[in-house]
């Protein structure tokens, strides 16, 4: 049982960004027919997303998000003592994401700087690793990345995918404070046994220079390769077992009911889902925010996002307790608990600034004089 | 056997339980509704249908349905 509490260790801040090329669901009906699209928007709640250019990057947006809560907060980059990017969407195959964000915030060289390979569950994970790394270090403020890009691996004509994923990037600040009920708890689990239900098969060292051939699947949808596949009913089935499951455990670990909780931040993967996720859990459905429709399934950073969405414009100024939950890619599946006061939690920026100094496009560029 | 009927009608009430032999072989059920029953199935009966049991001839009829359910219990 992979259960943590964490004393003494508040979230701070969270923000977010999304592109500003905004993507209506009702474009693709030309491509898919009228009632398959009606039918999807239906089922995921899914009526419009936003996508990044080509060049624009996960960490652009969370930079964009991160600029504005150091601002805000008034924190000196200086303080930051650890930063984690925790996505599927890195800049590049190497080196991690984290170091070319220490770059351009200005994180000091002595902080630690990594990247966590996860998608749908990287929020819960990499709260749960940063406030293991504060927990046993002198770091006092971290900052941890979440998001992805997700639409840019899947194929234009899958009508699984293409149409469920937007695009955005997160950020969270946590602090370590001298109150011990300042807390964070969290449930991790992993099943290796799905590493196929969601994948995108070629491209990694396993097969780095797959075929691209385009090849009609048995879901009837074209892809290659190198695009996102996702086995629709396998995630279904465990994300209707197994989610509920981690959730009950959670009340259970956490001495805690569904009605002690102010906001379920959850992983926004479909309207369907999540309606059957409180259904089975007894959460109130009215308190769990619904980001799908506007912006989509924003994988590891739609609970941020939809936090963001309830609060970020919001004047009052109270502090909430925040469970989250995370789900997906893996299988890998979390849930957290947190409170943040309203104040911290910041509206959605929309921004499509690219970092052209990390744009390289020839190798010449790599050996340019200072 | 009259429960499994009452879900399967709130589901699609469109579809004809009583009669159809061929509810994934003929199309009529789609990924989307095999899901849907599948999750009040679990509900209703306590049984969780994992991918190895989503053979599609476990769904072509509400009998192959319920019989699914028996032995799972």
């Amino acid at each position: 049982m992979a259960f943590f509490n964490f004393k003494n260790i508040k979230v701070a801040g969270v923000a977010c960004a999304v592109p500003t090329n905004e993507v209506k669901t009702d474009s693709y009906k030309p491509l898919f027919g009228d009632e398959e699209v009606e039918k999807f928007m239906e089922m995921t709640g899914v009526r419009a997303s936003h996508r990044t250019s080509e060049h624009q990057t996960c960490s652009d947006l969370g930079y964009r998000a991160a600029s504005e809560l150091l601002t805000k907060k008034q924190i000196n980059p200086n303080e930051i003592g650890a930063l984690i990017f925790a996505s599927h969407s890195p800049d590049y195959r190497r080196p991690s994401t984290a170091f070319v964000l220490q770059y351009r915030l200005g994180i000091p060289k002595e902080a630690v700087c990594y990247d966590i390979s996860l998608g749908c569950s990287s929020l819960v994970v990499g709260m749960q690793t940063i406030a293991s790394i504060m927990n046993t270090s002198d770091i006092k403020k971290a900052l941890l990345f979440v998001g992805d890009t997700a639409g840019k691996s899947v194929y234009p004509e899958d009508r699984s995918s293409v149409m469920l994923f937007g695009e955005a990037g997160a950020v969270m600040l946590l602090e370590k404070t001298d109150n011990e009920t300042d807390q964070i708890n969290a449930l991790v689990r992993s099943d290796g046994t799905g590493f196929k239900y969601m994948i995108v098969p070629g491209g990694g060292y396993r097969n780095l220079h797959a075929n691209e051939e385009v090849v009609m699947c048995e879901d009837g949808n074209p892809r290659t390769l190198m695009n996102s596949f996702i086995q629709g009913t396998s995630v279904f089935t465990f994300t209707i077992f197994d989610v509920p499951r981690l959730i009950k455990d959670f009340f259970a670990q956490t001495e805690t009911t569904p009605d002690y909780y102010d906001c379920f931040a959850f992983h926004q993967a479909n309207l369907y889902i999540l309606k059957q996720i409180a259904k089975k859990t007894k959460i109130n459905f009215e308190r769990m925010p619904i980001t799908l429709d506007r912006y989509g399934n924003t994988s590891g950073a739609s609970a941020i996002v939809s936090l963001c969405d309830k609060y970020g414009e919001s004047c009052e100024s109270k502090t909430i307790k925040v469970m989250a939950c995370g789900f997906g890619i893996g299988i890998s599946l979390g849930a957290t608990s947190f409170e943040i006061n309203t104040d911290d939690i910041f509206p959605i920026y929309e921004d499509d600034q690219v970092f052209e100094d990390g744009l390289i496009t020839n190798p010449d560029q790599l050996y340019e004089k200072k | 056997m009259e429960k499994l009927m009452q879900i399967l009608q709130d589901i699609r009430p469109d579809v004809d339980f009583e009669n159809e032999t061929a509810l994934i072989d003929d199309g009529i059920l789609d990924s989307f509704d095999v899901v849907s029953i599948i999750s009040e199935l679990d509900d209703v009966f306590g049984v969780q249908i994992r991918i190895t049991e989503l053979d599609p001839e476990n769904f072509n009829s509400a009998e192959s349905i319920w019989n699914l359910v028996q032995n799972l219990k």
